[in-house]
């Protein structure tokens, strides 16, 4: 099995369980992550917003790493790690001079960046791929009684990359979950905005972005949320406070896939949910 | 006037911005926005003052400030304008002029974000609020309830991540620090 280079990301690490079902996922299935060392923060959308250079360098940093590692193809668990990482790519795969830029930076700290860059995949690409190639026998082990999941992939997983109803209306995560045995619900909020880290300094106007997806999601049938990005679990799972009606847990689909695989809850980080998931609940309280 | 003819030109240099000529005003961009409310001048407007000439207006705008990048304008524009790229170019172009935007609660949590990676090399949540906590106390109150549950939960990373020399990664966002001094 391939051993892809893993990017991390700042958010990871203090993720509701993220990091836990991953890494418990990974071990189930033979799915081998490296993560670079000494990776860097991607600078997100704050670096690019301020000055497209620094943005640059940042990215251009992790790609040198990747490549002194030896690894074409770098691995994100995060959405906006994903774009901004490919976002640089694209600048420097285009520009000539951003490229030479970043590299002149990049050798004054002993470091070199080759023009072929690598790939940048989000896990979720990378489960999909494993669990499409997995014999059907070891697919619906779903030991769990699941209800309704609403697949909420958040903005920057489908857009700008993909185009035509799948930058809408992607159903990579659908697919993985029902050949699971999970069911899914079909509805329309899966690539609204949850407003990122906009709730921070707009959380009236993020609040009302994050009710239109709770509602969609409920008024489907959906009783559970999961997610792809630490950014869209933390708002939607903070954000459902003070909105009147039950709240519905938001889990990570890492942390169902290893429901599904019949890892034990607790190797699965449930806990560090805000809202409990109700499966969860029951079986530690 | 002369500085803002100088700014039109860097505008109309790039080749993504320079697409805003071929806007037919249908609004499709604002009326994606989920933030459009908010916005002084939401993206077809925007456009519309820049066609106009009124460059200035367009830096000092909150819009771009408010955009969350989730490229919905773009992935709808009927006219393949890359209005999310667009909005990027303003920010940047606005620190580099070192136009105050009209709101820039946006610009400041940017700021406490590229500091605290220029500290640690890595960003770490509770480090970041605390910066912008300096600047705007109302957000560190209504936040202190999240902290307090996430807290419970074992999720409040108070240690940052930390790269083994954070002043390299300091250099590589010297300009992002830079920038904002001179507005």
């Amino acid at each position: 099995m391939t051993v892809h280079g893993f990017f991390p990301g700042c958010a990871y690490k203090s993720a509701a369980g993220y990091r836990e079902s991953v890494e418990a996922v990974n071990t189930r299935l033979g799915i081998r992550l490296e993560a670079l060392d000494d990776w860097n923060c991607c600078g997100a959308t704050a670096a690019f917003s301020l000055d497209e250079s620094d943005g640059l360098a940042l990215c251009g940093r992790i790609f040198a790493l990747a490549q002194k590692a030896g690894f074409s193809r770098i691995v994100t668990v995060c959405n906006a790690c994903y774009t901004t990482l490919l976002k640089a790519k694209k600048h420097l795969e285009k520009d000539g001079q951003k490229f030479d830029a970043v590299s002149r930076r990049l050798a004054g700290q002993g470091l070199d960046i080759k023009a072929a860059l690598p790939d940048v995949s989000h896990y979720l690409d990378v489960l999909s791929d494993t669990v499409a190639a997995m014999p059907p026998a070891e697919n619906h082990g779903c030991g769990y009684p699941f209800e309704a999941v609403g697949v909420y992939y958040g903005c920057q997983y489908s857009r700008p990359w993909l185009s035509g109803p799948a930058a809408q209306r992607p159903r990579v995560l659908e697919d993985v979950l029902e050949r699971m045995g999970i069911s899914t619900v079909d509805h329309s909020a899966g690539t609204l905005c949850c407003g990122a880290s906009h709730a921070v300094p707009y959380a009236d106007a993020c609040g009302t972005m994050i009710r239109r997806i709770v509602q969609e999601i409920r008024a489907k049938g959906g009783q559970l949320i999961t997610t792809i990005c630490p950014m869209c679990q933390f708002n939607l799972d903070a954000g459902q406070t003070h909105q009147g009606q039950a709240a519905l847990p938001v889990t990570y689909f890492t942390q169902l896939i290893g429901l599904a695989l019949d890892i034990a809850p607790g190797a699965l980080g449930l806990n560090k949910l805000l809202i409990p998931l109700a499966a969860e609940k029951k079986q530690t309280g | 006037m002369m500085d803002d003819r100088r700014l039109l030109d860097q505008f109309f240099t790039d080749p993504d911005c320079r697409t805003i000529r071929h806007c037919i005003q249908c609004g499709t961009c604002s009326g994606s926005c989920p933030l459009g409310a908010e916005m002084d001048a939401a993206p077809r407007e925007l456009f519309a003052l820049i066609r106009d000439g009124d460059i200035d207006a367009a830096l000092h705008s909150d819009t771009p400030w408010f955009c969350v990048s989730c490229y919905q304008c773009m992935d709808r524009c009927p006219q393949e304008i890359p209005v999310t790229d667009i909005m990027y170019r303003l920010k940047q172009m606005a620190m580099a002029a070192g136009c105050r935007p009209r709101s820039h609660k946006v610009a400041d949590f940017y700021r406490a974000l590229a500091d605290d990676i220029g500290v640690n090399g890595r960003m770490t949540e509770s480090h970041v609020m605390a910066r912008y906590g300096l600047k705007h106390p109302g957000a560190a109150v209504a936040n202190t309830l999240t902290a307090v549950k996430l807290l419970t939960r074992r999720r409040l990373d108070v240690l940052p991540g930390r790269t083994r020399r954070p002043v390299q990664i300091a250099a590589l966002t010297a300009n992002c620090r830079k920038k904002d001094k001179a507005s």
